[in-house]
This record gives structure tokens, C-alpha cells and sequence, in this order.
């Protein structure tokens, strides 16, 4: 089926009509407009060079989509139906979107009808007289008065930021009425009315403290990096002085802030791992997994070159004016069991903190927040899809994602009706800009709540929506030095934002005859649909239905999930044997045997080690521990320098996640009988995110070798397919075959392979890096170095042999390196030999390469 | 956007203005406009903001913030940039139907609450503004659009000040049949006969009036509807109308010795001198003149400076200017920050001249005119002026003038001009018409719209919301015309 009309013209109509099952589009009116912009002069383009790009535009959209569900083939996109409706009548899904999740009900023909017809009016006028010249701005993306709404007005800026910079209570609630107001329609909470208790409700002194309220308040993760130092500490400081937690969002931290007023409380572990070390970690209150984001599900996130200053790519371990990409999924989480693993992971490697999980709201959810739960994790948040990134995709900005409300409404059902609802806090955010939004949250099922646009506009932030240009004229969305120093917010902003919301819930906690948050979650009952929300056809009763009240409705500490941490290896034999030694940082070794139902190994002691000491404080080796058998998945996760994990034995997958400075080295038995050179001894997705630290691998390792390595060094003797995939430093050392795809994604660090057979290049992903010999006499040394090392630590033969004829075998290795890694390097190089320090000479090299650029 | 890093890499930049001390030997325009690669630099500074304070056009503590026309400015400061000056034209048509009036007589809200501003300065958006409109009428873009089709609907709009304008040109693009009705002898309402000609050319209004004429637009100069034209005949023999006579009432200072020869109201002394000015080049000398006089305004505002300046060209002796109200702060007062309208003070063309001529500014602040002093001719030889100072109200709460016993001086004066501002609405044209005025002595209509209680009448402009700006009055015209060509037809596309 083809179908040909004026209307398709964006990557989201694409692909909702290829979804619902055309083959080919002819967007006639698309291709035609672009000769009317070339003929009036506002295109400097040949019409089909134009025309082909414009297609192209789409083609590659459309596979992006198609490539956020999972999906590789068009063949496969096509008629899939994979959407969800918001806002369209049951009987018209039925009729020609049949089996489509819409779960609020909504338009019928009549009203699209009716918009057609408007629209034909406006641009054919029934007398025949002119019409404007020009299609009017719609004012969806940019506000344009007059025209689409936003909750972020001139008026709501204005009023928020003085409210919260004068501290004046009334101004504040002047800010929350211009979004409380009775024709105020723009969000499925604003269709609801809370049910005020007819006798008066209670007097106000006898609700739940603003000091207590604050507690549960959380701003959202925005990354160092997309925000600048001045904007992230702020928040910090101002959610620790509250009792609430700031998020340090997926860009790391330095190392000076963790000991401090202005540690972040939430630590995030987003699929880029940047700056995961065992330090962030240890450091944490909450730890979060970032499955997805409320913004643009689905996608990774994207970091523009021009905002990778030295110091934001000195906290992520990766190299300055290169872009970083954050890969879509995690690669250590394949099925719900994997997340339950890297829960695991991150408990032990901060068993004091509690782990989270943010999901994004979609049909759906409850399943996932159900596993998710199972799995240990001690707090879900469900996020919406406003706000969120000021860098997404314009299809994802209006096309993906849904309101909280279905989201968390799914999640809270869900988990009572499994009973699992107390072992977790379910967290929302997304656009929560007043207390009655707060109250409607927690109402729908939710305990803890996420601001992160409304401080960021009591900061100063104006909506210029300019953030992924470098550009931001406040100093909040910059890393440009001048326009940092206009940054103008201070914590108190953001503790009176804080403190107005809570006060504003109280105050209608107490018309609502409530006392305390938690007797306020999951109170549907005290919801109800306006009236014109049901005259235009909105149906929200599966948000508010009622739940089993036999089963609990909140989170109970008591209920929460054992992970049985005493009856690991690293408590009862490692703690046991080395704390006393630990505290007094004597070096200490231990012999034992593991198995493969031993997970996470090494991982809890190595947190005492951070704890106690630092991640980088004992000299190497301090305390060995020798394995004999097979090591369990995350075998030496996250551990630190000091800590030597030898296994003689084999291992499963993410052997060394995280490596933060400590030592493993794998090898198989003294006594088999195989060629370790041959065989495969370590699993997949090795050395997942590693930040610095050294393995050494006798033998072949799996798929996704030292995917995300920043900083580690690792010499193994083959690998499976995708090597090397989005590395951005250190060092590899392969002695033997790659699988295909090798370096995809990388961007800094080099890899030393053995070519033997000369054809690399055949299973290289060449986008990003250039294969070269190794001629560079740095190199050579550096290379020896690593083989060297490996041997002594193995015993490897293959890597005997090749030291012993070390002259003849150089020339057959094969140096990759990236090529913006490379250009950056020789830059600092040159400066360093002017007589520059290494850090000036970096940031140098930085502002060069970006004039240039 | 303009440029990403236009608003790092530029300053803002003004066009040149003629030397105070030449420019008052004249009464023509006196800015000369940057070139092309300056006005693209200055365009470039805009950043496209996502939220355009510049065009927001809303009350944000008590003062219109932004472009009551919600202009799309963003949009054709970035055409502007790319040198796409047509599309610019466009985009600015769009909002704005006399761009040429107001780029060079609106206070400019954009660029006070231009997000720009904030840190830096703003972008130059009036200019801008003008440089676009300015390139359509030297290239012939802006041409006559006769309509299509005519409606057979008759309009009649009484007054062709900006509101009545605007509404009939809108008006007549929807095909109808328009008839402006205009009681002085030239079209234009306080664009002709109240901005003085240094401000705002005359020939630039002559121009855009032919325009509408060529369109279809008639024009009756001389009919003062309620005097010596029949307001039931025009009904009548209409099928809609539109009240857009203004808030002409003037404000009066009934002090004593008001009958003294020589007091005027500031209007009837800046039409004298435009209408001279156009009649005969001022060579017949009949306008009120200050030449040689002491003069003295009452009123610190724009028509005060105004006097100011066509004061000096006549050639005073001196001028005073007198405001009631305290100096305002020379920078935003922290309580009233970026972007609501800032209270500070402004020194205008006028002030400058007088600065550059007699070496001070010529106004006094807390100050008023007590008595009018008169020589045994009954000409005005002096004003008794007196210092206010301003006592809150226990119970209302608000600010109330009181004199200062004591503080009286006399000033020699032989020329008082009285620019306090209007009331309301003229009572004749109301009551020729039978429409209710408001507390305010505006006409009344239905909230958020512009019938009247008469049927087929409607209101716009001044006469509707009171004394305001020609930009409001502009915004007022095109709604009232979007109403009324909705009533009549049925449907309408002028939202």
C-alpha cells in the first residue's frame, strides 16, 4: 500500500503510518515546499540534492525509531503498530487502530473532522479572499503567545523565580495559580479534582512537617557536564541542607566534591558507566540504574563535542572535545535476571546505599516495576515524559514517552496486586511544579518526588531551550567559562522552592483531612474526573481505580529485600580473615575456592578498601586474594587499587565490571591440558565501564571485551565480536584474533592487536579510529610493558613467545586509536614540548581544536 | 536563531542620532539607519529564545511585559540575519499592521524585557523592525492588496487614530466595505496631530493612508460624528461599527488664575504646530508659538517631552518641565527586575535638546502648579509652583499627594502647556451613540471582547481601555475587526 498525501512531513508521521502499515509514502506537499523555499530563495540548494537529504532525513529517523524498539529492519517496522495512543476514543482505535493501548479514552472522528476543516478554512477561504502569507508559528516547541500552551510561561518563569528569590510565600502561590487554574487543561492532572473533605478536613499544625515533607524531595539527574560545576554543586548543597538528595545524573563526579557539602546523594549508574568508580559509588546514599529516560525512551544520551571541556571529560575518563555517546542500552543488562545482578553489583559495592531503578511511563511498566522489585531494588521511579532533556530529538520531545500519571498509576496497581508493593518507594517526576501536583502524585501511588526544570528556573534558567549548543545564556546548561560567571543561583532558591511546595501540600493535606504523606499514598478515593474532562470524552478511570485495600499501600523498611550479603564469600571469609589488617592497611593475602554461585566477588571488601582507605590509596597488591575454581558473574566488580584477585579456574561474564584500580588476573589450571591461547576463559561483556586498574587473561574472553573501558589496562589472548565497543581510554592488549565490529563507538584509549593472519581490517568498525603499526617507540615500549606484565602475572606461553622473538613480532601488531583521540593528543604533545603542564596544555588543546572545529 | 554566539560576539549598536544642537534647527527625523552588515550583526544577536519574553505581551506585576502585538521577533530577527529581508517582511506582517508607525514611536516593551537584557544588552528590535518595514515600502513589497471579493457588508469606524486604522484595514482585506470617519482635517488621530513630525514623519502616515485608499478604504475628514454628522445615520446605513475616537478628555489643572491667556493643552499645541507645518511650512506663523517665551509643561511624560522638544524648535526662551511624582531610579530597583517593565527614568529626545541648549535637564520632580499668575491683560506671566511629597494612606494604603507648606516659587511664564493626561472618552460621541461607559469613563464592553451595549456597535483603541499605547491600540483595531468580521460572516480568519 502507498500512500500519497500533503500532510506527512515529520520523522514521527513517517513513521506512525509505517507502523500502521503503508510500504511507501509520497509526502507530495513536503517535496513541494522545498522547491517553494528554494525558488523563494530561502533554500541555496540544488532541488534534488535538497530533496534526497530531505528523504534521508526521514529514512534515517525513521530507523532510529525503528532501532529504539529493538527493531533492524524495516521489513519488521512496518505494520507493527507500536505505539501507544493519548487522547483518542476507544471506538476510533477500535475501528482503524485496532489493538493500540489507549487508555484514556478521548477524540472521536467528529473532532478530527472538525480540525480538518478548520484548517482547510484557513487556507482556502470560503469567500476566495486572501489568506495569511505564511503558515503561523504553532508555538509547540518555542512559545509562541497566543498559540500552543506550556506550563512555562513568561508569567510562571517570572513569578517562580521571584517567589523563590525574594522568599515570598504569596508570590508563590500567585506562580502555582496561574497553573492550578479551573480552565487549565494541559495535563491529565489538571482533569482531575481532589475531593476536599466536607466537614473542613484538620487543622493545618497537626499535618506532616515541611521539615519531614522535604525529605522525600529529590531533584532530578542532570549530568556534570550537560550543566555546568556552579548549577550541579547548587543543588547539591541545597537538597543536603534539606535532608533531600540531589542526583549527580550519569556524567560522574570529581573526586574533591564526595567528601563534602556538595557530594550528591543519588549517584547514577547510567549505561555509559561515566566515572563509575568505586569511590562515586561508595560515596552514594541512593544508588540509581537509569534503565531509560522520561524524555526520549530508548535512546542513549548524547554529550556534544563542543561541551566536553578538559574538566567534564576529566571527570567522565574521557578525553576533552570529543563527543560522548551514552549507548542506549546497558550492556550488562540483557533480561530482568541481569538487572537483578547488577542490583547485586551495586549493593555490594555500596551495601549502605539503597538501590534504584528509574523506568520510564509506558504500557507496561507495572510488569517491569514488578521484576524490577523482585530483583532487590529498594526504590522505583517512574518517570514522565515532560521535561527531561534540554539535548533530545524533536520526535522524541513530542513523540515518545508518556505522563507519569498512566505511568505510575500502572507501577502502584501493579505492585499491590503481586504483593510486592511494601518492599519498594515508587519515586515520580516529570513537570512537578506545585504542591497539588505533589498530591496527586502521591494520591496516584508515589512517596518520593523529582524536581528538576523548577530548580533549575529558580537558578536563573529562562527555557531558552539552547542547552545543547554550549550556549546557555544563564551559566546553568554552559561549560563556557564567561558564561558561567553569569550564573546568578544560589541554594537558597532552590530550599525555598522546596520548602513553598511542601507547605503548599500541607495546606491541602489539610482540606483533604490527611496528616501524613503515607497515609496520602494511593488514596484514589480522593480523586475524581472533572466534569469536563468527561465531556470531552477522557476516561480515567484505570488511573483511578481503587486497589485491594487488604494489601499494603506504601513502603515498609520492614519488607525490604534481603540480599543475605552475610553469607557472601567477601563477609564470611575475606572480612573475616583481613579486617583487622584492612583497618590499619597492612598487606595481608588469603587463599580460597569459588564458585559460580559466588556473584559480585571481591566486590564488598573491595568497598571497605574504598571506604577505609580510597579507591587509589594502597600501593598494588597490598591484599591478594588466590581463587581456585570458577568465578560467578561480576567476578572482581568495581575493586579498587590494593586489591589483587587472582583465579585459577575460568569465569562467566562481566568479569572485572567496573575495575577501579585494583589487579585480576584469570588463568586456567596448572594441570589442564589445553592451549589457553585457544580457548575461552572468561565470558562476556568483560570489563564493563572500567575506569582504571589492570587485567591480565590468559585465555580468550567472550563478546564486548572492555565495552566502555576508560582508563583500564587489559591484556587477554582473543576476543569475541564488538571489542572495544565505545571505549574512551586505556589500554588493550589482544594476542590473537577479534571477533567482527571491533572499536565500534570508540573514541579514546588505544588497542594493541596481533595480526597475524593480516586481516583486522576485515572485521574492524572503522567509523571512528584508523588502523596504524606500531612504529612509535613509546609505543613499543608501552606495548612490551603490558606483555611483559601479562606473562609475569599468567605465565602465559603465548606471550613468552612473543617477548622472546619481541623484534619480529612487532611489526605484525596493529595499533588502533581513534582519530579525535589521536588529533587531541599530538596537540597536547606539541604544547608539552613548548614547555606547557600537562593540564594547561590540555585545555589548550581543547580551545584549539574547537576554533578549528 | 540569529547567530548561537551572536549575543557573545556583538554589542549592541544604535543607529546614529544628529547632534541635539542641529537637530532642532529642523523638525524632520534625525536618526540615520546602521548599513547592512551592521544590521545583520545587530540581528544576530538574537537568540531565539524558547520561551520569547520579547513577545509575550502580558501584565506581569500590574505593567505590560513584552509585545502587546505578540510580534514574532524572533522570526524575523533571524530572516533579518540571513539577509532573507522578503520572508522577514512576511513574518512581521503577520502581527503588525503599521510596523512603520511603530518602530519609530513604540517605547519598545520587547526590548525591555528582551532576555538579552538581562545580562548584556538587548537586541536592537525596534530598529530591526524598522529596517524591515522600511526595505518593503523602498522595494515595492508593500503594495495595495485589493480584496478578491467583497463582502457587501458596509463598516463604518469612527476616528483614524492607530486603532481605527488598524481595524479598517483588516477590515477591508476580509472584503468589506469600509468608511473611516475622521473629525480633523487630516486622517491619523494623535499619530498625525499628536506625535510631533521630529518623531514621527508625517509623510510616513500620508503614505500608508494613500495605501488603504488604493485598497478601498474611504476616507471622510471634517465629520465629527455627534456634532455635525448624524451618528443614527451612519448606524443606519451600516451593518457594523466601530468606535475608535480615543480617550480625548484631557486631564485639567484647576488651579487658580486657569482662565489666564496662554494655557493650552499639550495636544492643541502640537496640532498648531504640525498642522502649520503641513499647511504652510510654519511661514504663516499660525500656531501657538513659544518663541521668546518662558514656558512651562506640566507632566514628566512622552507628550510632555514632546512640548520639550517643539518648544526649542520654536525657538523658547526657556522651558521647565514639572512632574508630580519623585525621580525614578536611574538603574531597575532590585524589587522590580528583568522582565517586568522597568521603573526607571528615561531621558528623551526633547530632554537632551534642552540638556545640549541651556545646560540641566529641564524637568522638576514633586513639583505642580499651584496658581497661574496673570498680568493685567489677562496674559499668563507666571506659574506659583509647589513641592509635593507623597503620605500613605493608613486605611487605603496607597500614595497621596500633599503639598509642603512653604515651598512655593514662582517661575515667569507666558506659555503653560498642560500635558496630565485624559480621563476617558469625550461624553458627546458616547451619548450620540447611547454606549455605557465604564467607572473609568472608557466604553464598556463584555469582558475579553469589544461589543458595546448598542447592537452593531463595537469599540477599540483608547476609548475601550483607556489612555495607552499606539501598539496597543494597533492590537486593539485587529481584534475588534477579528470580532466583527466574525459576527457578520460566521466564521472568520482573522485569528
Amino acid at each position: 500500500m502507498i500512500l500519497e498525501s500533503a500532510e506527512p512531513r515529520e520523522v514521527h508521521h513517517f513513521a506512525a503510518l509505517l507502523g500502521y502499515g503503508a510500504c511507501a509514502v509520497n509526502p507530495y506537499l513536503a517535496q513541494e515546499t522545498i522547491r517553494d523555499l528554494i525558488d523563494t530563495g530561502m533554500l541555496d540548494k540544488d532541488f534534488y540534492a535538497a530533496e534526497d537529504d530531505y528523504n534521508s532525513a526521514i529514512l534515517h529517523g525513521i530507523v532510529k525509531i525503528a532501532s529504539k524498539m529493538g527493531i533492524s529492519t524495516i521489513q519488521s517496522y512496518q505494520g507493527s503498530k507500536l505505539f501507544e495512543a493519548v487522547g483518542i476514543s476507544e471506538e476510533l482505535i477500535d475501528r482503524y487502530f485496532s489493538g493500540t493501548v489507549s487508555r484514556i479514552g478521548g477524540i472521536g472522528l467528529a473532532d478530527i473532522s472538525r480540525r480538518t476543516e478548520a484548517l482547510h478554512t484557513a487556507a482556502f477561504d470560503p469567500l476566495g479572499l486572501k489568506t495569511r502569507d505564511g503558515i503561523s508559528s504553532s508555538g509547540s516547541h518555542k512559545l509562541r503567545s497566543g498559540k500552543s500552551e506550556h506550563l512555562y510561561t513568561p508569567e510562571t518563569i517570572h513569578l517562580l523565580q521571584e517567589a523563590t528569590r525574594t522568599g515570598s510565600y504569596e508570590l508563590f502561590k500567585k506562580y502555582t495559580q496561574c497553573l492550578t487554574r479551573e480552565d487549565s487543561e494541559m495535563t491529565l492532572r489538571s482533569l482531575m479534582e481532589l475531593c476536599f473533605d466536607e466537614n473542613g478536613g484538620v487543622p493545618i499544625d497537626e499535618v506532616e512537617s515541611v521539615e519531614s515533607i522535604c525529605r522525600r524531595f529529590k531533584t532530578g539527574a542532570m549530568s556534570y557536564g550537560s550543566i555546568s560545576q556552579e548549577a550541579h554543586e547548587c543543588m547539591a548543597m541545597a537538597m543536603n541542607s534539606i535532608g533531600g538528595r540531589s542526583n549527580s545524573g550519569e556524567g560522574g563526579e570529581s573526586p574533591e566534591r564526595l567528601k563534602s557539602d556538595k557530594c550528591s546523594a543519588i549517584k547514577q549508574v547510567a549505561s555509559g558507566r561515566f566515572g563509575v568508580t568505586s569511590e562515586y559509588l561508595v560515596s552514594a546514599n541512593e544508588i540509581q540504574i537509569k534503565m531509560a529516560q522520561g524524555a526520549k525512551p530508548g535512546e542513549g544520551g548524547h554529550l556534544p563535542s563542543e561541551k566536553v571541556y578538559p574538566w567534564i571529560a576529566k571527570t567522565r575518563h574521557s578525553t576533552a572535545g570529543v563527543g560522548l555517546i551514552s549507548p542506549p542500552p546497558h550492556h550488562d543488562i540483557y533480561s530482568i535476571e541481569d538487572l537483578a545482578q547488577l542490583i547485586f553489583d551495586l549493593k555490594n559495592a555500596n551495601h549502605k546505599a539503597r538501590i534504584s531503578v528509574k523506568l520510564v511511563s509506558e504500557a507496561g511498566v507495572g510488569t517491569v516495576a514488578a521484576g524490577v522489585a523482585k530483583a532487590g531494588a529498594q526504590v522505583i521511579l517512574i518517570s514522565g515524559y515532560d521535561g527531561g532533556t534540554g539535548a533530545a530529538p524533536k520526535s522524541s520531545i513530542y513523540n515518545a514517552g508518556l505522563p507519569w500519571e498512566l505511568g505510575l498509576a500502572e507501577a502502584h496497581q501493579t505492585l499491590i496486586q503481586n504483593g510486592l508493593r511494601s518492599r519498594v518507594v515508587i519515586e515520580t517526576d516529570g513537570k512537578l511544579m506545585t504542591g497539588r501536583d505533589v498530591a496527586v502524585a502521591a494520591m496516584l501511588g508515589a512517596e518520593e518526588f523529582g524536581f528538576a526544570t523548577a530548580p533549575l528556573v529558580t537558578m536563573g534558567c529562562v527555557m531558552m531551550r539552547v542547552c545543547n549548543l554550549d550556549t546557555c545564556p544563564m551559566g546553568i546548561a554552559t561549560q563556557n567559562p564567561e558564561l558561567r560567571k553569569r550564573f546568578k543561583g544560589k541554594p537558597e532558591y532552590i530550599v525555598n522552592f522546596m520548602h513553598f511546595i511542601a507547605q503548599e501540600l500541607r495546606e491541602y493535606m489539610a482540606k483533604l483531612g490527611v496528616r501524613t504523606v503515607d497515609e496520602l499514598v494511593g488514596r484514589t478515593d480522593l480523586l475524581r474526573p472533572k466534569k469536563s474532562a468527561s465531556a470531552e470524552g477522557i476516561d480515567l478511570s484505570q488511573i483511578l481505580a481503587g486497589t485491594d485495600q487488604t494489601q499494603k499501600q506504601h513502603f515498609n523498611p520492614e519488607d525490604v529485600f534481603d540480599f543475605e550479603l552475610d553469607k557472601t564469600p567477601d563477609r564470611s571469609v575475606l572480612l573475616k580473615k583481613m579486617s583487622s589488617a584492612l583497618k590499619k592497611g597492612e598487606a595481608r593475602s588469603v587463599s580460597l575456592n569459588v564458585s559460580n554461585t559466588d556473584r559480585s566477588f571481591g566486590t564488598l571488601f573491595g568497598a571497605e578498601i574504598t571506604r577505609l582507605h580510597g579507591e587509589n590509596a594502597l600501593p598494588e597488591d597490598t591484599y591478594t586474594v588466590n581463587c581456585q575454581g570458577s568465578g560467578g558473574q561480576s567476578f572482581g566488580a568495581f575493586i579498587p587499587k590494593g586489591l589483587t584477585i587472582k583465579l585459577s579456574g575460568d569465569c562467566n561474564d562481566y568479569f572485572g565490571k567496573g575495575l577501579s584500580g585494583g589487579k585480576l588476573v584469570l588463568f586456567p589450571p596448572k594441570s589442564s591440558g589445553f592451549k589457553a591461547e585457544e580457548n575461552i576463559i572468561a565470558g562476556n561483556v568483560a570489563l564493563y565501564g572500567a575506569t582504571s586498574g589492570k587485567a591480565f587473561i590468559n585465555g580468550i574472553a567472550g563478546e564486548r571485551f572492555c565495552v566502555r573501558n576508560s582508563g583500564a589496562s587489559a591484556v587477554c589472548e582473543g576476543v569475541g565480536d564488538h571489542g572495544c565497543e565505545y571505549m574512551t581510554g586505556g589500554r588493550v592488549v589482544i594476542l590473537g584474533r577479534t571477533g567482527k565490529n571491533f572499536a565500534a563507538g570508540m573514541s579514546g584509549g588505544i588497542a594493541y592487536v596481533l595480526d597475524e593472519e593480516r586481516d583486522l581490517y576485515m572485521r574492524l568498525n572503522k567509523a571512528l579510529v584508523s588502523l596504524e603499526t606500531v612504529c612509535e617507540k613509546a609505543d613499543v615500549l608501552e606495548l612490551k610493558a603490558l606483555i611483559t606484565e601479562h606473562a609475569e602475572a599468567t605465565s602465559s606461553e603465548k606471550a613468552k613467545r612473543i617477548l622472546d622473538s619481541f623484534e619480529e613480532y612487532v611489526p605484525k601488531f596493529k595499533k588502533i586509536i581513534p582519530h579525535d583521540y589521536a588529533k587531541i593528543r599530538s596537540t597536547v604533545l606539541a604544547l608539552e614540548e613548548k614547555g606547557m603542564d600537562s593540564n594547561q596544555a590540555e585545555i589548550e588543546a581543547f580551545f584549539i581544536n574547537k576554533k578549528e572545529a | 536563531m540569529g547567530k548561537a554566539t551572536g549575543f557573545m560576539e556583538y554589542k549592541r549598536t544604535e543607529s546614529a542620532a544628529e547632534e541635539p544642537l542641529e537637530r532642532i534647527k529642523h523638525f524632520g527625523e534625525f536618526h540615520s539607519p546602521l548599513n547592512e552588515e551592521q544590521r545583520r550583526d545587530q540581528a544576530a544577536r538574537c537568540m531565539d529564545c524558547g520561551v520569547p519574553f520579547c513577545q509575550n505581551g502580558k501584565m506581569l506585576c500590574g505593567m505590560i511585559s513584552g509585545c502587546p502585538l505578540n510580534n514574532l521577533i524572533p522570526e524575523w530577527n533571524d530572516l533579518l540575519y540571513h539577509g532573507q529581508k522578503e520572508q522577514a517582511l512576511k513574518r512581521l506582517l503577520m502581527t503588525n499592521s503599521f510596523p512603520e508607525f511603530t518602530s519609530r514611536v513604540c517605547p519598545a516593551l520587547c526590548e525591555k524585557a528582551c532576555t538579552c537584557g538581562l545580562n548584556d544588552s538587548p537586541v536592537t528590535v525596534k530598529e530591526n523592525e524598522r529596517a524591515i518595514v522600511e526595505f518593503g515600502f523602498e522595494n515595492g513589497l508593500i503594495s495595495p492588496e485589493i480584496p478578491a471579493v467583497r463582502s457587501g457588508k458596509r463598516i463604518a469606524v469612527i476616528g483614524s487614530g492607530p486603532a481605527g486604522l488598524a481595524a479598517a484595514d483588516t477590515l477591508n482585506k476580509r472584503g468589506h466595505s469600509v468608511t473611516v470617519y475622521e473629525r480633523d482635517d487630516r486622517p491619523g488621530g494623535l499619530l498625525m496631530y499628536g506625535i510631533p513630525n521630529m518623531k514621527l514623519e508625517k509623510s510616513v502616515i500620508l503614505r500608508r493612508i494613500e495605501l488603504m485608499k488604493a485598497e478601498g478604504v474611504k476616507f471622510v475628514t471634517g465629520a465629527n460624528v455627534g456634532l455635525n454628522v448624524s451618528a443614527k445615520q451612519i448606524l443606519d446605513s451600516s451593518d457594523a461599527l466601530i468606535l475608535a475616537c480615543g480617550s480625548a478628555d484631557p486631564r485639567d489643572i484647576k488651579a487658580e488664575g486657569r482662565d489666564a491667556k496662554g494655557i493650552h493643552f499639550a495636544v492643541d499645541f502640537l496640532k498648531s504646530t504640525t498642522k502649520s507645518l503641513l499647511d504652510n511650512g510654519l511661514e504663516k506663523g499660525d500656531f501657538i508659538s513659544a518663541k521668546d517665551k518662558d514656558v512651562v509643561i506640566i507632566g514628566g511624560g512622552d507628550t510632555g517631552n514632546d512640548c520639550v522638544g517643539t518648544a526649542i524648535r520654536h525657538g523658547c526662551k526657556s522651558v521647565t518641565q514639572l512632574e508630580m511624582m519623585p525621580k525614578l531610579p536611574d538603574q531597575r530597583a532590585e524589587s522590580n527586575p528583568w522582565p517586568q517593565w522597568p521603573r526607571v527614568c528615561k531621558t528623551d529626545y526633547g530632554q537632551e535638546e534642552a540638556i545640549a541648549l541651556f545646560g540641566h535637564d529641564p524637568r522638576l520632580y514633586c513639583t505642580t502648579v499651584k496658581e497661574f499668575l496673570k498680568d493685567d491683560q489677562g496674559d499668563l506671566c507666571g506659574v506659583k509652583t509647589v513641592k509635593l511629597e507623597f503620605i500613605t494612606d493608613p486605611e487605603t494604603g496607597r500614595k497621596l499627594p500633599r503639598e509642603i507648606q512653604g515651598s512655593e516659587e514662582t517661575l515667569p511664564c507666558q506659555l503653560c502647556l498642560i500635558a496630565a493626561g485624559f480621563l476617558g472618552a469625550q461624553r458627546y460621541i458616547a451619548e450620540a451613540f447611547g454606549v455605557e461607559l465604564d467607572s473609568r469613563n472608557n466604553v464598556m464592553t463584555e469582558k475579553g471582547g469589544f461589543s458595546t451595549n448598542v447592537e452593531k456597535v463595537f469599540t477599540a483603541g483608547d476609548m475601550h481601555i483607556g489612555q495607552s499605547l499606539v501598539v496597543r491600540a494597533i492590537r486593539e483595531g485587529r481584534d475588534a475587526a477579528a470580532q466583527v468580521d466574525g459576527w457578520l460572516m460566521g466564521y472568520t480568519n482573522l485569528k
